[in-house]
């Protein structure tokens, strides 16, 4: 007892007992700039949100949402031989039993997308349907602005082998562990993503950091792990304790392992930063390094392998 | 350029002439030191009363004065010392070394002053100050800890880098632009923790000056400032023993003779103990058990007089911080160990009575490491500068009107930007090659302080710098990207690169009536490595970097004017300067830059160029002696940058741009044990890029960024307060109490600002609030000081 009051009595004289307090800050109105969320795989449609920023501080309700995304843009997507015009949809006019598959699309949950409308720009022609190896140009007009961006659907590098193990000190919780064997080009770069059966609504990027390239370990065969990944602000308990960052045992885990062209790695690398150092006083002001000409955001293909793990140590 | 070759030119010629019509002149010249301890006093002022002119003592005590034959009283006068007279009839050379004794009058009484009365207004040298460390002591401090670093920036012209920060910004220069010296070698990373605390302990040091513009040739290699400090030499009379407890370190300085009045040590060592104090506290279950900070420093300093003109000195610094985190749960460990090295030899040798001659041979060493480990992992990150320097400074005094300097200088630099090692269990990974730079500095100056008339005084001299950049060295060409397309091999002393130039230093005193004077100065200086920093504080991280094929050398210009006048018999001395800076091939990170981007590349691949221009105004008050003295400083200036790849070619204001910073300093004695130190201190908000926009992706909201340093924090300002409290005097120990407290009106000064999201933007709960942090409210410290 008195040596915790001692401690405490140091503490109060000497250690950095910082305070806080809100402040209102005033920006100017700003120019609102058009983003892109696009993404391809492979036999899967192309799909692109496209949305406006809004200021800083501007306050959030459903019509505000509503009224970021663009409606009646001219969305093309050229593969070298088809150049196909992309329709707009919202969810509110799909069938309830096609919202899995776009949560998992538009990397949002299903609850999010339930409880509220998303409006995106697609198509049902299979001519346009992601093949690997190809190269897809995204071609934007809206509102009297053109955005351009190009992206590839690079050949899968299937990962050797995952497996789990407890963290030392715990006896059921622990991270997922995988093999890799990276081919001898320089430059390769993965997104990783995992899903709970049973209990993630979708594939959820890995924590921590979902995106790695081979800059240090070009044609390395090596083993490292991965952080269980969370919803964005996500509030359930198991996301909040001592535990957040691993998997359980007896997990079923459904691994989606991605390979990446450049461009779009360092949107990911860039954006996961921004996202990380969000207030960092020591870190500079984190740019988002975007592959759209015009504008910001992403226009991502993906080289798709899946995998399931059962976690037993 | 043909201006300044034709003022060498004169230098010389009058020089020259000046020796050719001497006829029967004579030297008068020697040493000034404290009779108490035997240190030598640096820049005490020697002049004769009949001429009303005179000279300094130079960095190790010496003076010469050459002088038509005659009768004359010679005058030996030093800040906070008995002023000495003495008659002499010059029909000789003679050597006079003069012992000066502590003025132990009190205050009130204080009928002489110690340094020339009007030096303010009468040397050829502006923007520069020097301070005393003993009145240093007296201020207030954060946690009690006495720092100079600190101290400097309550100087008008020079700013902090920040709350509780010992970084320093002088007028719009960067953080490496700064030359900081101690005993003559470049201290590199000059804090601990940080930034918080400086790495110079203040018993061990003797003299501090700072110059912030009209840099005088003998110094280079820095665009802004210089911070040259002097060591104690150790007493040459007696064992002494000195330190102080403080709440979060404590240190203490031995000092005595090794043979008497002949050789002398001293050795300081200060120990940050705040992480040892909480050490038994930390449950052995806690998963943090392991977790330590702290930091010391060592400074040592030999000194011995061979003869009447040859003297010795030997001194070192050894600092590190250590920072170690454990997290056995995580199976995580941290070791990061960081500081610097030096080990200065100078050996003074006098010629003859007018030539003194100062040899040094330096070596200067930053390292900074980390470790990382989980489970299987190992990452290793080191980075770091080396030095090997050599000087020649010569002192030439061939007549009173003439104080000539001229010497050379070579540094060997080897930098070690930034390298990785990492492994997961067996397999190692490929971090890139170990790379390191290596290259040549060179220099050669000459200078002359010239008594023109009786209203002009000059400083002129120059400088000419060279810069090679040498292998083995590879330039890695990379894409876009950053992977490697093609490289450059450079084999062993091969030349990468080579820049040289000249840089004229001029400074100009003309006297006006009622003690009173106008300076101009003109300076421009070469800057050969540099320091780019991706956060907005310096951190030990940061690295040193050389010119070479793709960074140009920092070239600034600055024109500076004052005017200086001293009221009541040199009690009040005034100045107000101006000036203007211009700053050519400044270094920034481009945008998106990250710290990994520099492992297995050249760091400079990163790098993106522009200019900087500064100007502003400095305001200056200071009640030199009494009951209560100290100063008041303001600062009014602008400091702005352009650079073609960054805020879109923009102008944006530096960080650093403060437009108003002022500070109040002073000391009362309130009786003989008691004196009150008070400090406020005032700067406009920091400059800093802030959100101006938000846009979501995958449900994770993300910011984008408005103008690059388009936003102000509130601006910062805080009193502090002090309280000494000496102990009785008795004859062998002396001690005292310091009091102090740091922020006392509780002054919510902003740190940083952050944005805190809560909700979720899809259910349409998201609300974003904007928080400001403080770091230090209202701070209460004690320290207690003994020496005997």
């Amino acid at each position: 007892m008195k040596k915790s009051k001692l401690v405490l009595m140091l503490l109060f004289s000497i250690v950095l007992f910082s305070c806080e307090k809100d402040i209102d800050i005033d920006l100017a109105e700003v120019d609102r700039k058009l983003v892109v969320e696009g993404s391809i795989e492979p036999g899967q449609p192309p799909f692109v949100i496209l949305s406006r920023t809004e200021g800083y501080f501007d306050p959030v309700d459903i019509n505000s949402l509503q009224n970021a995304f663009i409606h009646d843009a001219t969305v093309f997507v050229s593969n070298g031989t088809n150049n196909i015009q992309l329709t707009e949809i919202c969810t509110d006019q799909l069938p309830d039993s096609l919202l899995p598959t776009i949560a998992e699309l538009i990397g949002v949950s299903l609850t999010s997308l339930k409880s509220f409308g998303f409006c995106l720009y697609t198509t049902l022609d299979p001519l346009m349907f992601g093949e690997v190896g190809k190269t897809y140009s995204l071609n934007i007009q809206a509102e009297g602005e053109v955005l351009t961006s190009i992206t590839t659907i690079p050949t899968p590098v299937p990962m050797d082998l995952y497996w789990y193990k407890d963290q030392p000190g715990f006896t059921d919780y622990g991270y997922m562990w995988f093999k890799l064997n990276d081919p001898p080009t320089l430059g390769t770069a993965y997104r990783i993503y995992t899903q709970r059966k049973g209990v993630d609504s979708r594939f959820i990027p890995a924590g921590g950091g979902s995106v790695f390239d081979d800059n240090f370990f070009n044609g390395l065969n090596f083993e490292a792990f991965i952080w269980r990944g969370h919803e964005v602000n996500s509030t359930a308990e198991e996301d909040n304790g001592e535990t957040a960052e691993y998997f359980q045992q007896g997990d079923t885990i459904i691994i989606k392992f991605c390979t990446i062209d450049q461009p779009h790695f360092q949107f990911w690398e860039s954006f996961e930063i921004a996202a990380f150092n969000n207030g960092n006083p020591f870190a500079a002001p984190a740019t988002i390094k975007t592959n759209i000409e015009g504008g910001l955001g992403v226009w991502g293909g993906y080289g798709v392998t899946y995998d399931t793990l059962i976690a037993v140590d | 350029m043909n201006a300044l070759k034709n003022i060498l030119f004169f230098l010389f010629l009058s020089i020259f002439v000046f020796q050719v019509s001497a006829q029967n002149k004579y030297t008068v010249s020697g040493y000034v030191k404290d009779k108490s301890n035997g240190e030598s006093s640096i820049g005490a002022t020697v002049y004769i009363k009949e001429l009303l002119k005179g000279t300094t003592s130079n960095a190790y005590g010496f003076y010469s004065i050459t002088l038509e034959e005659g009768e004359y009283t010679l005058v030996i006068s030093y800040i906070g010392f008995k002023n000495i007279e003495q008659k002499i009839n010059l029909n000789k050379d003679i050597r006079l070394n003069y012992a000066i004794e502590p003025d132990v009058i009190t205050t009130e009484e204080f009928t002489i002053t110690g340094e020339r009365e009007d030096k303010n207004t009468n040397e050829a040298v502006m923007s520069t100050v020097e301070l005393d460390v003993e009145k240093v002591k007296a201020l207030p401090a954060l946690f009690g800890e006495v720092d100079i670093l600190k101290t400097i920036q309550l100087l008008p012209g020079v700013q902090s880098a920040g709350e509780g920060n010992s970084g320093f910004y002088v007028r719009g220069g960067g953080p490496d632009q700064n030359l900081i010296l101690l005993d003559g070698a470049t201290i590199y990373n000059a804090s601990h923790l940080a930034g918080f605390f400086s790495v110079f302990n203040s018993d061990a040091i003797k003299d501090v000056k700072l110059i912030k513009g009209g840099m005088p040739a003998e110094y280079g290699g820095r665009l802004s400032s210089v911070l040259d400090i002097t060591m104690k030499d150790g007493n040459f009379k007696k064992y002494e023993a000195e330190g102080g407890l403080g709440v979060i370190s404590s240190r203490v300085t031995v000092q005595g003779p090794i043979k008497k009045d002949t050789a002398s040590f001293i050795a300081s060592y200060r120990r940050f103990y705040l992480g040892d104090i909480v050490q038994p506290f930390i449950s052995d279950s806690s998963k943090f058990k392991g977790t330590n900070y702290y930091f010391y420093d060592f400074n040592a300093k030999l000194n011995y007089i061979v003869s009447e003109k040859d003297r010795l000195y030997l001194s070192g610094y050894f600092g590190r911080d250590v920072f170690s985190f454990k997290n056995t749960k995580d199976g995580f460990g941290m070791d990061t160990p960081w500081g610097n090295t030096i080990v200065s030899l100078r050996w003074n040798h006098l010629f003859n009575d007018k030539l003194f001659l100062n040899t040094s041979v330096i070596y200067t060493e930053y390292q900074f490491e980390v470790g990382l480990e989980q489970d299987q992992f190992e990452f290793r990150l080191f980075s770091g500068i080396t030095d090997w320097n050599a000087k020649l400074d010569f002192n030439y005094l061939p007549s009173i009107l003439h104080n000539v300097k001229f010497g050379a200088n070579y540094i060997f630099h080897k930098f070690v930007p930034s390298n990785a090692t990492a492994r997961s269990g067996e397999v190692d990974f490929n971090t890139g090659d170990i790379i390191k730079n290596y290259a040549n500095e060179f220099a050669l100056y000459l200078s002359d302080d010239w008594d023109i008339n009786e209203k002009l005084k000059v400083h002129v001299g120059a400088r000419y710098s060279m810069f090679q950049h040498i292998g083995p060295f590879k330039r890695y060409n990379n894409n876009e990207f950053g992977s490697p397309v093609d490289t450059i091999v450079y084999d062993n002393g091969e030349t990468v690169k080579f820049y040289h130039g000249i840089e004229p230093r001029i400074t100009a005193r003309y006297s006006l009536r009622n003690n009173a004077s106008v300076k101009a100065s003109f300076t421009q200086n070469y800057q050969y490595i540099h320091m780019a920093s991706f956060a907005s504080v310096s951190l030990p991280t940061d690295v040193w970097v050389p010119s070479s094929d793709k960074v140009k050398p920092q070239f600034s210009t600055q024109y500076a004017a004052g005017y200086f006048k001293n009221f009541k018999d040199n009690k009040f001395e005034t100045s107000v300067e101006v000036y203007y800076k211009t700053m050519k091939n400044q270094i920034e990170y481009k945008d998106g830059a990250l710290p990994e981007d520099n492992a297995g590349n050249n760091v400079d691949n990163s790098f993106t160029f522009g200019e900087g221009w500064s100007y502003g105004t400095e305001l200056f008050l200071k009640k030199r002696y009494g009951k209560f003295n100290g100063w008041i400083g303001y600062t009014l200036s602008w400091t702005n940058k352009q650079f073609e790849e960054l805020n879109d070619g923009n102008v944006f204001p530096a960080k650093y741009d403060r437009r108003h910073d002022a500070s109040v300093v002073f000391l009362y004695d309130i009786s003989k044990r008691l004196t009150l130190g008070a400090t406020w201190v005032y700067a406009t908000g920091s400059a800093l890029t802030l959100p101006e926009a938000r846009y979501t992706i995958e449900g994770q909201i993300v910011s984008d960024y408005g103008d690059r340093n388009s936003f102000r924090m509130d601006a910062y300002h805080r009193m502090d307060l002090s309280l000494t409290l000496k102990g009785k005097e008795e004859k062998r120990f002396k001690s005292n109490w310091i009091f102090s407290i740091y922020n006392v009106y509780n002054r919510k000064n902003p740190y940083f600002i952050y944005f805190a999201t809560e909700g979720d933007i899809y259910s349409g709960t998201l609300d974003i609030q904007a928080k400001q942090v403080s770091l230090f409210g209202i701070l209460p410290s004690i320290a207690w000081n003994f020496k005997f």
